[in-house]
């Protein structure tokens, strides 16, 4: 599964992307329950959001969806920041 | 309706109700006119008795204006992201061990005292709206927003970014998002949201100014200051005198805002380029207020604040529709043959947005 995760936005406006491929990790049931929930949980559009809340794009295996803060589910929550911290 | 010579017979209430519906059927309307008239009256007096009970308005006094003393309270997320978390400082504690937390609540007071003393605004309704900030938010939270109803801090990664309260134009930022929520409301998005945006910078930067007591030729016109991690290669988030310039790092990239209407960025990402194309109105207002000089509030500040709560910028308001509210803001203020209107003419005129 290919779960990429891109960040836009923000009070700074700096955008980050980053992705992990979980086959072969050891990992890989955990990460797909995780991804599952957090997709959808998620907007078929982008919306609005606050000013200067983060918006998120979460596309797993092809399939985008959209969220923003501060409104993640917990699931959305854990998947972004565990993508965009080990992900390349 | 007929008139007797300027007096117009209305049968009291102390007439009991039988009597008055008696006249009221009477033949004679010299009798029945008034007689209905009456009962009109008292049905609309024991309507309007009504409502003022049910929303308790007898008892409320006379329209209280608002307090020229701020009223803050500050939470503290704990590292979670459920808002607005645990209170812990309230209006007139004293400051406690958190400097994070004693940041807040005096750049929540700065901000305050700019929009009061600068503009005679009380709070960001202009009606002594209660200010409410959250710090800690979530771990290593590299960001600050405004939700709608109050501020939020994140702490930062220690790797990209420090504390966000260290820099006090920020606080200034995100309470400015209030005051426009509460005024013009432009759009988040495209060319009115990066007027929003920019009327945050620019009133987070006259806070800042306002607070250290400095003329516009003094100003570091940054946005975000002291908000950099060191390893960053760079010496702010923004230049409102050299937009473009603020950073030049290898994680960060360079600063993407463009000066002038040349390098506006066309882009569906961050809601259509919000945080770059304020560059170039950003740009502008630097351009009005170091002409003027003096402190930049009073003048270029006071025109940019004029347009922003005046009632006429639209929200989805372009470049160009603001300009122009602001070249009459100057005339209708400082007078048509004044400084202050060549200075705004002239400062559009060198971001490239016309004003014709
Ligand atoms: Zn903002």
């Amino acid at each position: 599964m290919r779960i990429q995760v891109s960040r836009t936005g923000g009070f700074a406006g700096i955008e980050r992307r980053a992705e992990v491929d979980t086959t072969g990790r050891p990992d890989a049931p955990e990460w797909h329950a995780l991804a599952e929930q957090a997709v959808t949980a998620g907007r078929g559009a982008p919306s609005a959001g606050v000013p200067d809340g983060f918006s998120y794009e979460i596309t797993v295996d092809g399939r985008t969806v959209y969220a923003a803060d501060p409104r993640l589910t917990p699931e959305q929550r854990e998947l972004i920041s565990r993508v965009l911290k080990e992900g390349a | 309706m007929t008139t007797h010579g300027g007096f117009e017979p209305v049968f009291c209430t102390v007439v009991p109700p039988h009597v008055l519906d008696r006249l009221a059927r009477n033949d004679d309307p010299a009798l029945s006119g008034p007689a209905r008239r009456t009962i009109l009256r008292d049905s609309e007096l024991r309507a309007l008795r009504q409502v003022n009970t049910e929303y308790g308005l007898l008892a409320a006094p006379a329209a209280k204006a608002p307090s020229d003393q701020p009223l803050r309270t500050i939470y503290d997320a704990e590292h979670g992201t459920s808002l607005p978390g645990t209170e812990v400082r309230a209006e007139g504690q004293d400051p406690g061990r958190d400097a994070t937390v004693n940041r807040a609540y005096s750049g929540l007071g700065a901000t305050f005292d700019l929009y009061l003393k600068g503009y005679r605004r009380h709070s960001i309704d202009g009606d002594g709206l209660a200010l409410d900030a959250t710090v800690h938010y979530d771990e290593g939270y590299n960001n600050a927003f405004w939700n709608g109803e109050q501020m939020v801090f994140g702490d930062g990664d220690g790797e990209i970014f420090v504390d966000f309260t260290n820099s006090i134009d920020v606080i200034g930022h995100e309470l400015t998002h209030g005051v426009t929520q509460y005024t013009a409301n432009l759009t988040y998005n495209g060319q009115p949201g990066a007027l929003n945006e920019s009327m945050s910078d620019v009133f987070g930067s006259l806070i800042k100014q306002y607070s250290l007591g400095q003329t516009a030729a003094e100003a570091d016109w940054l946005i975000g200051a002291g908000l950099l991690a060191p390893a960053v290669t760079g010496t702010a988030l923004r230049s409102m005198k050299a937009p473009g310039t603020a950073y030049d790092d290898d994680v960060l990239g360079k600063d993407p805002q463009p000066a002038t209407m040349d390098e506006y960025v066309r882009t569906g990402r961050d809601n259509g380029g919000v945080h770059i194309n304020s560059g170039i109105p950003n740009h502008a207002f630097y351009l009005a207020a170091t002409a003027l000089g003096g402190y930049a509030w009073e003048k270029a500040g006071q025109i940019w604040y004029d347009v922003l709560t005046g009632g006429e910028l639209g929200e989805r308001a372009f470049f160009t529709d603001f300009a122009k509210l602001t070249v009459k803001a100057a005339r209708e203020r400082f007078g048509s043959g004044g400084e202050e209107l060549q200075a705004v003419e002239k400062a559009w005129e060198q971001v490239g947005v016309r004003i014709l």
